[in-house]
């Protein structure tokens, strides 16, 4: 007869309810390893110490303490915003209203107007097709590298900042502009985006999205564009109208370098376009003064005025022709602002920083492995002390005891790789001599990739001690395995080719680390190989070490 | 009264890596009732740890099944799981935790939690007499404190059944009295059930209500100590030490035939302690013999007649040693 059979009554068990007591009991044993883990001296020296040291002698090594040498940069991130409106030409060269009372004078106003068109700098060029003239159209155009069209690109030609006599730009604005100038290009050196909404672009910016956002205001063209007005003496004079036309530059703390050169480039470019308006401006209010003084003496008649001679002038005036102008350029004309968060002093990353985050991830990764492989490889401790014979007899099913083990591992790999990314910038704010984040500003993607490379180191761990039939092999492949990786994937201070380094979950992580630090957001592919390769390692390791728990 | 464990051809084959297979239990049938001690007793090898681990729940049997208050432990092993508590041979504790953490860990895996789990905790740790050393790292406890320990973790569910694999070995006498003590109190005053396996025949006769002997896998006598000693008869077991001399067939027909109540007569030659030493052990036979006392003076007669060289002797009444020793015709401690 069968035992159950024989028993129709049976003792009660206590009852709980099942699926949240068995999480709880997952929980219970995560974090019986991560304690256990962070009280052992011994792992702490191997996990944190080791990599913190060794990436700290090797960075200094390399990179230097403090210096300033500029790196090979490459396609900054930045966010063009447009919101210029433009500016009406007709309105601000509007003639016969503005000559309304002068009736006086005997001349007709139409004919002044007529005067300017000749000249080429007329209502009818400035408006073309009766579109407002809008100079932030120019600006987002160059930005973004595009074709450049209109009246507003080909006025800034022969205006070099540089053949201006008078130092209107900061030294490093002026190299900015020149090695724009020289560069002839800025598709090499800015991935500009065009976006719509400058809170929008100012998010993106706080998420590391971008390097920079440059916000072109409404009022920019205006700005620009001078005003006319005679005075009550009808002596006529240009004017800048008192409206906020700066262009913002809201940029990211964490990439100074990148800002600085961002500022410089559109420094340059806009007070290109200032520079005209107030050209603009001068030369109308000295050519229209004088012709108005002319023609109210009588000494010019303007049916028998030849304006030719003065258009072909006006047309081919070059910067010798403006240099007096170019002083006229006060502070407040600089249309450039710079905005960013708190941090006052905008500096040039160290080389020590940027040697540091390569190198600083490659080992924390490196080191994260035997975490990875060891933190796993002690159930087989647990056995031989009889606790995993123990927990077996509790009412635990085993794969929460395996689940238990893994997110214990899975955690305290993401706390070690964590801790040491925040203490190696520790490390660099002290060498650097001040708070320094090195690792970008985006750190919900800095946490994602934390997340995968936790989950694929843990994953390689299981899978590693799963294929492994006794502690022995484990003690001896785990770190053959590992320096492989780390050889493979760079982490020794050499690379391989990008083909082999892919083999290697260390590349797929120093690369994202290394891009984050650059503002470069594009890491897609790093988090989906090293998630992908994570969980089939997880599910193929966990099959496999499933029977290393069957006694 | 309710049965607690019932087992059912109990089996358990391992294979070896040379392809053939050990049959670690063969097909062990008990039942254990509610409330009682028993004890597998036997010597070291002879399959008691197996068995308790099939009926633990932690090795699956190769056949048969184990009932624990009537849930299979095959089948319906959460359930029979929480009417448990082990108390493995070995010291099943973190070295690196406290005793407290240990507990509260362990507490926690049986669903334990909050404020009833620190109560039991600390109940535990009064029961065994540690709470004032709650707070201390297992690695820096003396063996019998970390036996105690291992006790208390076994009892944390408050289960119907304990299990006790050998609870007592490599202790101080003073702590493995404190062990034998708890277990019986264990009984006495929780009214749990315990089964606790043993070599030793001085524990399972303190403790046991009922013993099964095993050997070679198998259960080869159960019963009341009564019953198994009933087994042997009312012989009382007469032991001489002899020396290193061998003892001659014909002088131990002359003793069984001389000697009235001598029913049985085994002799262990001397042997060699190891290839490199010249010392041996002594010899030693051992005579069955009813009214042993009475047959006892002719006996040493008859041995000093043959120039035996007698080194001690002792008259021991029925045990479960004599049990074992009758049944496999080797003491339990061989």
């Amino acid at each position: 007869m069968a035992p159950a059979e024989r028993h129709p009554e049976t003792i009660a068990p206590p009852t709980h309810s099942r699926t949240p007591l068995l999480m709880r009991k997952i929980l219970a044993f995560a974090s019986k390893e991560i304690y256990t883990t962070f009280r052992d001296r011994n792992l702490i020296l191997l996990m944190f110490a080791t990599p913190l040291v060794l990436s700290t002698i090797i960075g200094l090594a390399f990179g230097g303490i403090g210096g300033s040498e500029l790196p090979d940069f490459a396609h900054i991130r930045v966010a063009v915003v447009n919101l210029d409106e433009g500016v009406d030409p007709q309105e601000t060269v509007s003639l016969p209203d503005q000559f309304a009372n002068l009736d006086a004078l005997l001349f007709d106003p139409d004919d002044l107007a007529s005067l300017f068109n000749q000249a080429g700098i007329g209502p009818d060029q400035l408006s073309q097709d009766g579109a407002p003239l809008n100079f932030g159209d120019q600006l987002a155009a160059i930005l973004l590298s595009q074709a450049v069209e209109g009246t507003a690109a080909t006025a800034t030609q022969g205006f070099d900042l540089t053949e201006i006599g008078c130092n209107l730009l900061d030294e490093p604005e002026a190299a900015g502009a020149a090695s724009l100038a020289a560069g002839g290009s800025l598709d090499e050196l800015l991935d500009a985006t065009a976006v719509d909404d400058a809170e929008q672009a100012r998010a993106a910016v706080d998420k590391g999205e971008f390097a920079a956002a440059v916000i072109i205001p409404p009022g920019f063209s205006r700005r620009i564009m001078p005003q006319f007005a005679f005075d009550e003496d009808l002596s006529f004079r240009t004017q800048f109208p008192d409206e906020d036309g700066a262009v913002e530059v809201y940029a990211n703390n964490g990439r100074p370098i990148s800002l600085r050169i961002l500022h410089s480039v559109v420094a340059g470019i806009v007070n290109q376009f200032v520079r005209v308006g107030v050209a603009l401006g001068a030369t109308l209010e000295t050519s229209v003064n004088s012709l108005a003084a002319s023609i109210g003496s009588g000494e010019i008649n303007l049916a028998a005025v030849d304006l030719s001679a003065s258009a072909a002038a006006l047309q081919n005036m070059d910067a010798t022709v403006l240099e007096p102008l170019g002083c006229l350029i006060t502070p407040s004309a600089n249309n450039i602002t710079v905005t960013h968060p708190p941090l006052e002093a905008i500096q040039e990353a160290p080389r020590f920083a940027r040697t540091i985050v390569p190198i600083g991830a490659s080992q924390a990764v490196f080191f994260a492995l035997f975490t990875g492989i060891f933190g796993i490889q002690s159930l087989y401790e647990e056995r031989k002390y009889w606790t995993l014979q123990r927990l077996i007899v509790s009412p635990t099913p085993k794969i929460f005891l395996l689940a238990g083990k893994l997110l214990g591992n899975l955690v305290t790999v993401f706390l070690q790789i964590l801790i040491l990314l925040a203490a190696l910038t520790l490390v660099a704010s002290v060498v650097i001599g001040e708070p320094t984040f090195i690792w970008g500003a985006n750190i919900a993607a800095l946490l994602a990739v934390i997340l995968a490379l936790a989950l694929c180191v843990s994953g390689l761990g299981v899978f590693v001690v799963g294929l492994a039939k006794t502690p022995e092999q484990v003690n001896l492949f785990g770190p053959m395995i590992n320096i492989t990786l780390a050889v493979v994937g760079g982490a020794f201070g050499f690379a391989l080719p990008d083909q082999a380094a892919r083999f290697s979950l260390i590349y797929w992580g120093v690369d994202a680390f290394t891009q984050l630090a650059n503002a470069q957001t594009d890491i897609t592919v790093n988090l989906l190989v090293l998630f992908a390769q994570g969980i089939v390692l997880f599910l193929l390791g966990a099959w496999l070490f499933k029977r290393r728990i069957d006694l | 009264m309710q049965l607690m464990v019932e087992t059912r051809n109990l089996r358990k084959t391992y294979s070896r890596p040379d392809g053939s297979t050990i049959e670690a239990v063969k097909g062990v049938d008990l039942e254990i009732r509610q409330g009682e001690i028993f004890s597998l007793l036997g010597p070291n090898g002879a399959g008691k740890t197996t068995t308790i681990s099939m009926i633990s729940g932690l090795v699956t049997p190769t056949e048969g099944d184990a009932t624990i208050g009537g849930f299979s432990i095959t089948t319906q092993s959460m359930q029979a799981k929480r009417l448990m508590g082990f108390v493995p041979q070995e010291i099943a504790l973190y070295p690196e935790l406290s005793a407290r953490q240990n507990l509260a860990f362990f507490g926690r895996m049986y669903g334990l939690g909050g404020k009833a789990l620190s109560r039991r905790v600390y109940e535990l740790l009064e029961f065994v007499d540690l709470a004032d050393r709650q707070k201390d790292r297992i690695d820096t406890f003396s063996g019998g404190m970390k036996r105690r320990v291992n006790l208390a973790a076994g009892l944390l569910n408050s289960p119907p059944l304990i299990y006790m694999d050998e609870p007592t070995v490599g202790i101080d006498p003073q702590s493995r009295r404190r062990i034998l003590d708890t277990v019986k109190l264990l009984r006495d005053e929780q009214g749990m059930t315990v089964l606790y396996t043993t070599h030793l025949m001085e524990e399972a006769e303190e403790l046991s209500d009922r013993v099964g002997i095993m050997d070679h896998g198998e259960i080869i006598a159960m019963g009341t100590q009564a019953e198994l000693t009933q087994q042997v008869g009312e012989e009382d077991r007469l032991e001489f030490t002899i020396g290193a001399q061998e003892i001659a067939e014909d002088l131990v027909e002359r003793v069984q035939h001389q000697t009235a109540g001598v029913t049985r007569i085994l002799s262990n030659p001397p042997e060699q302690i190891s290839d490199d030493s010249s010392e041996s052990t002594p010899a030693r036979l051992i005579i069955f013999a009813k009214r042993g006392r009475t047959a006892l003076p002719q006996i040493i007669q008859t041995l000093d007649a043959a120039d035996v060289d007698i080194q001690s002797v002792a008259v021991r009444e029925p045990d479960l040693e004599a049990v074992f020793l009758a049944l496999t015709g080797r003491a339990l401690r061989d």
